[in-house]
């Protein structure tokens, strides 16, 4: 599919479109390290991609859920009406389920539909399936529960129960605070976030012959629906195929969601006896499913006069909402990164996320670090007023570098790219000469008298610039890694394909075309030359699932080692280069695959107990300059625009790279200026698009991306993780740049115009 | 003329004739997705927020989730099935894979068309211009950059490379469509004349729609609603147009609006342009292209939300709503038309018809909007401020405020403050104090009480300075 080998004129194009801070590698010209276009583009621009609700399933049956309106209750029965026709529905409550109540994830705590006590608002409860949609819904709305309220926890800060609680930490953090000459304290918050991937949640649930079940859903990791069905439906691996359809997004969203789903459907159509379809509308998508988590973190920072770092205490509570899901893991790496990418002596981080009656907390690209480096940086840059010194010098000061030593106790000995990705965007953004003037001007207005708030002077939107920095581990935290030792597998088939084999699923971050381009390097073949297997279970192995920054390093280096295992087993055997001799050597040889299990980086070492260690095998780093206006009769804040490094390795596909840095900065920038999900009692109350509102094109700010590279030598091909990296770093530049602007600290994310403007009348205020 | 099932439609899809019957009140995403199999036009929300059921309706973008099918009765439709020529991609398709404008893909469809549409707009291809083109369609990936750049490069050196279109499944057959129909979608009738209209209304009580902006939201998940039968209005000429009323001897001239001009047409409007430039900077701050597109003026009157965009604008230039039934044709000023929270003067058998706005002589008009969003947002506040200019004193002062009460309403307070005043600075403090008392917002979903208050009284403070003599805006 890819466009016409040799014309230049499209990548030169592509790839001007992408800075890319390098010389053309050495290997320029072969496969990696071009902007190829996406191998499904074509598909997806003429409406041929076939995503989960647009599949043809004759006779398939329509799916809804009936779900819990209270918080905490008691749930004594559910009363059909006996007006209503049941026999054209089919109803399904826990006690149908065949397997365990369970959504298989960490703790196994969460049901597939609530038995007897209901959780939270929005739980599940009951599901019902008809022909038509329509009697579906009706079906579903004559069903009444009958439920003894319960008292609901609502606050984290109230709650004393804990899915999980870390102590990190390295030296002695009372010593240090006592010897520094100045302690800064700070308190920050942060709100829920919709992942609000654009295709909702849709699974379509196909009976078997012996019992098992196949489902087609739009999921980023299809081994966990797979585990999570066998489980629910006490069915034995083989009987249960997932087969992942066209993803119209994730983000997070659908790490762990769609495998209640997948139950939900398989449940309606095994009790049937016929497809079952459940497509959300968006409503139901924001009402029912997981969040960014909402938190509150607690920093004291100790420095000395001439400005070293010598002490952080820090304190991380989420909110995980009522089941444990994956909170446990999001927390711990909130946690690891909670301290930002700074050197320090003394460290303490303190965190904990505990039990809500509010709907369950869950994946969202960047798993609990936005939330804790939203607070470190801006931190930092209080740090910066209150010493007096520019942001950019301070970091410069204090990032990693190599040799340092994190919380955990881990040596950063390579790839540390925390200053080079400053002094990037720096000078890209032309950050202290823009921040003199922006302090001029803020100067200025300040300094006017008393009373005069009509003056000249009196302007209606001030300018800031703010800058911000943060590290983000790639891959599983810990021994997470070694723990899914994932297995992807490369194939020449009979009739002279290369197959790719993985269940990394291409979710619109480009994995079917940079791990094409992996192996079509390794091989020495053009990448239109590899074709990666559909993400069917019954075809692919468990490589882990798409989340975590962990596709392109460890999956993509797995699948480098198998390419060059089939590369040397056909050059062994026709004496010639792989290229030129694969095809004709299947004929003879006929199918050879061969798979790669993930054994762990060397020199990696991790105690989840103490959790001290090598946190990740590697980091990737990220500087963002943010400039807004934020007028001041309203406290709008106009994100005008982003210039953004990012240090990930090794860049496979500078276009599709590029693309995930804009992307992802932008979800920051909604994330510290619109995107707010209020709730109350334990229910959302903006639940739909005209209520929770994300950034428009017209919203959006000019996003220039610059991709850097500092080799990682653990993976064969030197690449680092990508995906949720921007996803941290945007926010506190932007709240920065408020800063900047108007003098105002806003510590609470996100910074609405309804907080702007309450921080810039107390400040007036005060004049 | 009664309300009989519509008989058969007839469209065409991408340049091919179409025929269906059924209700005329299902939705055009449906009819596409569900009948056509043309599964390329996709569902991201069903309430016209998030633009990925985009097509283009005789070259317009609309939203199809809020179309009824009567309404595309002989017109053309084109989905991004349409796009690729002769089994090739077109110029905007190969510019998307180029720049990397498609990542998930979910809202590449919408987002190629409002591209075709921008382009054959032939506007100038600027960032700001591409970015408002786009700005009703959602896309949660790309952070929009590599869309604009797709955009521009097919504006302005189409590339001309030869990619092949995948094939696309066959047409669903009848039974093969993916879902079932929808049920219980509503009848429509469209009468061709407004006698027949207002007798059609006066003997069945249909309701009647215009755009279907508000009226088609969410329409296919209310079952309740569904069997309320609709009234097109879209074929009534006498609901169109924009014209000038010339001023005579003593009386003022007069701009009226049909009931069914769009606030596309608003923006157009050379005539707007002239007399009343207020309206179409209203018009643009309205949703985004598709509901600018299709909303109408008579719609957002008779949908009487505190919140709809061209009221406070309307009771500050003293507007009247021109209504008609076959009992007659009436005129009501706009300070009486929205007597309490979403209700209107109209009766049950009337219909808007148009709205007359006088141009006195030496009158401005201000209005700022404040949602959270620049594009697809409902206002929060809105603040419209008009006076008349006698010898550097203001008279016949209005300030009407959208938002902020359960219907627009009128500050007459703070009129009182400035009326027969020259503007100052201090005059604006005074204002802007008189109107944080007189107002007592909410706390909803979309704002707080405090805010509204307090954002109210500065923005009527900023509109006031900026008629101040002489003083350079900061
Ligand atoms: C995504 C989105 C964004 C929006 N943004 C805005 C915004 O920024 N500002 C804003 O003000 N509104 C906004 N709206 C609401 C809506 O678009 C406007 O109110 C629009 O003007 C409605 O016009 P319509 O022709 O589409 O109305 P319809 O939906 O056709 O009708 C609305 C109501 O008016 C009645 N009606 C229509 N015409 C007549 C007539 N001539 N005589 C009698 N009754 C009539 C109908 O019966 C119905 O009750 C938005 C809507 C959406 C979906
Ligand atoms: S589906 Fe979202 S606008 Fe129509
Ligand atoms: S590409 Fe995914 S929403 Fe736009």
């Amino acid at each position: 599919m890819a466009p016409r080998r040799g014309d230049s004129r499209a990548d030169s194009r592509a790839d001007l479109a992408a800075t890319v801070g390098r010389p053309p590698a050495a290997s320029a010209g072969t496969v990696v390290g071009r902007s190829l276009p996406r191998r499904e583009g074509p598909a997806k621009l003429t409406g041929a991609a076939r995503y989960t609700d647009d599949l043809i399933v004759p006779g398939a049956w329509f799916g809804f859920t009936l779900r819990s309106t209270e918080a905490h209750a008691r749930l004594l029965g559910l009363e059909l009406d006996p007006a209503f026709d049941w026999s054209r529905v089919v109803v399904v409550t826990a006690a149908e389920i065949p397997g365990e109540n369970v959504v298989h994830l960490m703790a196994d705590d969460q049901p597939a539909l609530v038995a007897d006590v209901i959780r939270h608002v929005a739980e599940p409860v009951a599901l019902v399936a008809a022909a038509d949609p329509a009697t579906a819904r009706a079906a579903r709305d004559a069903i009444r529960l009958r439920t003894e309220p319960l008292p609901a926890i609502l606050d984290p800060l109230a709650s004393e129960r804990a899915f999980a609680r870390y102590e990190i930490g390295r030296g002695d953090v009372e010593a240090g605070l006592a010897a520094a000459d100045l302690v800064v304290e700070g308190t920050y918050r942060v709100g829920y976030q919709e992942q609000l991937y654009l295709e909702p949640q849709a699974m379509i649930a196909v009976p078997g012959e012996d019992r098992g079940v196949t489902v087609h859903g739009s999921l980023q990791c299809p081994y966990y629906v797979h585990a999570a069905l066998a489980r629910a439906l006490g069915l034995a691996g083989e009987q249960v195929v997932v087969i992942q359809e066209e993803t119209g997004g994730g983000f997070g969203g659908k790490e762990e969601y769609p495998s209640m789903l997948a139950i939900h459907a398989s449940l309606l159509a095994l009790r049937a006896g016929r497809p079952v379809r459940i497509v959300y509308d968006r409503h139901e998508d924001v009402a029912a499913t997981t969040k960014r988590h909402p938190a509150v973190v607690t920093h004291r920072t100790g420095v000395t006069r001439d400005g070293r770092l010598v002490a952080q205490d820090v304190d991380v509570v989420m909110d995980a909402g009522a089941y444990a899901t994956l909170s446990p893991v999001v927390l711990s790496r909130g946690a690891i990164h909670a301290a930002g990418p700074y050197a320090c002596p003394n460290v303490r981080i303190r965190a904990r996320t505990m039990a809500t009656n509010t709907p369950p907390n869950g994946a969202f690209r960047g798993f609990g670090a936005p939330q804790t480096e939203f607070a470190a940086e801006t931190q930092v840059n209080r740090v910066a007023e209150a010493l007096g010194v520019s942001p950019l010098e301070l970091r410069r000061r204090w990032a990693y570098r190599p040799g340092d030593v994190t919380p955990t106790g881990q040596v950063l000995r390579e790839s540390v790219g925390a200053g080079v990705v400053l002094e990037r965007v720096a000078e890209a953004a032309d950050y202290e000469p823009v921040r003199a003037r922006t302090a001029e001007a803020r100067m200025a207005r300040a300094t006017r008298p008393a009373g005069a708030r009509t003056d000249r002077l009196d302007g209606r939107t001030a300018h800031g610039i703010g800058l911000a920095l943060a590290w983000h581990g790639a891959g599983f935290t810990g021994a997470g890694e070694r723990f899914l030792a994932s297995v992807a597998g490369v194939e020449r088939s009979a009739d002279g394909q290369v197959l790719v084999y993985t269940d990394s699923t291409e979710i619109g971050q480009g994995a079917r075309t940079v791990l094409s381009q992996l192996v079509a390097e390794a091989l020495g073949v053009p990448a239109e030359a590899v074709e990666v297997a559909p993400g069917d279970t019954s075809v692919v192995p468990n490589s882990g699932p798409t989340v975590a920054s962990r596709t392109t390093m460890v999956v993509g280096g797995l699948l480098i080692r198998a390419a060059e295992r089939l590369r040397a087993d056909v050059e062994a055997r026709t004496g010639a280069p792989f290229a030129t001799s694969y095809r004709t050597d299947a004929a003879q040889a006929g199918r050879v695959r061969f798979d790669e299990q993930f054994e762990g980086y060397p020199g990696i070492v991790w105690d989840d107990a103490t959790h001290r260690g090598d946190a990740y095998p590697a980091y990737s780093w990220a500087a963002a300059v943010a400039e807004v206006d934020v007028d001041l009769d309203t406290g709008e804040v106009r994100v005008g625009s982003v210039v953004a490094a990012d240090e990930i390795g090794r860049v496979v596909n500078p276009v599709l790279a590029a693309g995930q840095v804009e992307g992802g900065t932008l979800q920051a920038v909604g994330y510290a200026t619109i995107e707010e999900l209020q709730a109350r009692d334990g229910r959302y109350l903006n639940d739909r698009l005209a209520t929770y509102l994300v950034p428009t094109a017209v919203d959006a700010p000019r996003i220039e991306a610059i991709l850097l590279e500092e080799p990682f030598a653990g993976a064969p091909h030197r690449a680092k993780g990508l995906g949720e990296l921007p996803m941290d770093v945007g926010a506190p530049a932007v709240i920065d740049a408020i800063h900047d602007a108007t003098g105002a600290w806003i510590a609470e994310l996100p910074a609405t115009p309804e907080r702007v403007l309450a921080a810039l009348e107390a400040r007036e205020g005060r004049r | 003329m009664t309300l009989a099932t519509a008989a058969r439609l007839r469209f065409t899809v991408n340049g091919r004739p179409a025929e269906v019957a059924g209700p005329g009140g299902r939705r055009l995403l449906d009819l596409l997705r569900l009948e056509l199999g043309l599964t390329g036009t996709k569902e991201g929300c069903g309430e016209g927020e998030c633009g990925a059921c985009s097509v283009l309706l005789d070259g317009e973008l609309v939203a199809s989730c809020l179309v009824p099918v009567a309404q595309v009765q002989g017109r053309a439709v084109l989905t991004v099935e349409g796009l690729a020529r002769e089994g090739r991609l077109d110029p905007l398709q190969v510019a998307f894979l180029e720049t990397g404008a498609s990542q998930c893909g979910f809202c590449t469809p919408a987002m190629l068309l409002a591209g075709r549409a921008f382009l054959a707009s032939g506007a100038e291809p600027t960032e700001d211009a591409i970015r408002e083109a786009i700005a009703g369609t959602l896309c949660r990936c790309t952070g929009y950059t590599r869309i604009v750049e797709g955009i521009r490069l097919a504006a302005t050196d189409p590339p001309g490379a030869a990619i092949p279109a995948p094939a696309l499944a066959p047409l669903a057959e009848a039974g093969g469509s993916p879902a079932a129909l929808p049920s219980g979608a509503p009848e429509v009738v469209s009468p061709g004349s407004l006698a027949d209209a207002l007798a059609v209304l006066a003997a069945e009580h249909p309701r009647p729609i215009a755009g279907g902006t508000d009226l088609m939201v969410g329409l296919a998940s209310r079952a309740a609603t569904a069997a309320w039968p609709l009234l097109d209005l879209g074929d009534l000429d006498e609901l169109r147009g924009i014209r000038l009323e010339p001023g005579r001897a003593a009386q003022f001239g007069a701009l009226v609006l049909g009931a069914l001009t769009t606030y596309a047409e608003l923006r157009r409007s050379a005539l707007v342009a002239e007399h009343l430039p207020v309206l179409a900077e209203m018009a643009a701050s309205v949703g985004a292209v598709q509901v600018q597109n299709r909303g109408t003026l008579g719609g957002n009157i008779v949908t009487a939300s505190p919140a709809g965009d061209s009221l406070p604008l309307l009771l500050a230039t003293d507007a009247e709503i021109l209504v008609e039934s076959l009992r007659g044709r009436r005129s009501v000023p706009a300070a009486a038309f929205w007597p309490a929270y979403r209700q209107t003067a109209l009766a049950s058998d009337e219909l808007v018809l148009a709205v007359r706005v006088p141009l006195p002589v030496g009158r401005h008009v201000r209005f700022r909007k404040v949602g959270t969003r620049q594009a697809q947002a409902i206002a929060k506040a809105s603040v419209a401020l008009a006076w008349r200019e006698e010898g550097g004193t203001w008279r016949d002062v209005r300030v009407a405020l959208g938002s902020l009460a359960p219907t627009p309403v009128r500050a007459l307070a703070t009129e009182a403050v400035l009326e027969g005043q020259r503007p100052t600075a201090a005059l604006a403090d005074r204002a802007a104090a008189a109107v944080a008392a007189e107002i007592s917002p909410i706390d909803d979903v979309r704002s707080t009480a405090v805010y509204r208050r307090s954002v109210t009284a500065r923005v009527l403070r900023r509109l006031i300075l900026d008629a101040v003599p002489g003083r350079k805006a900061g």
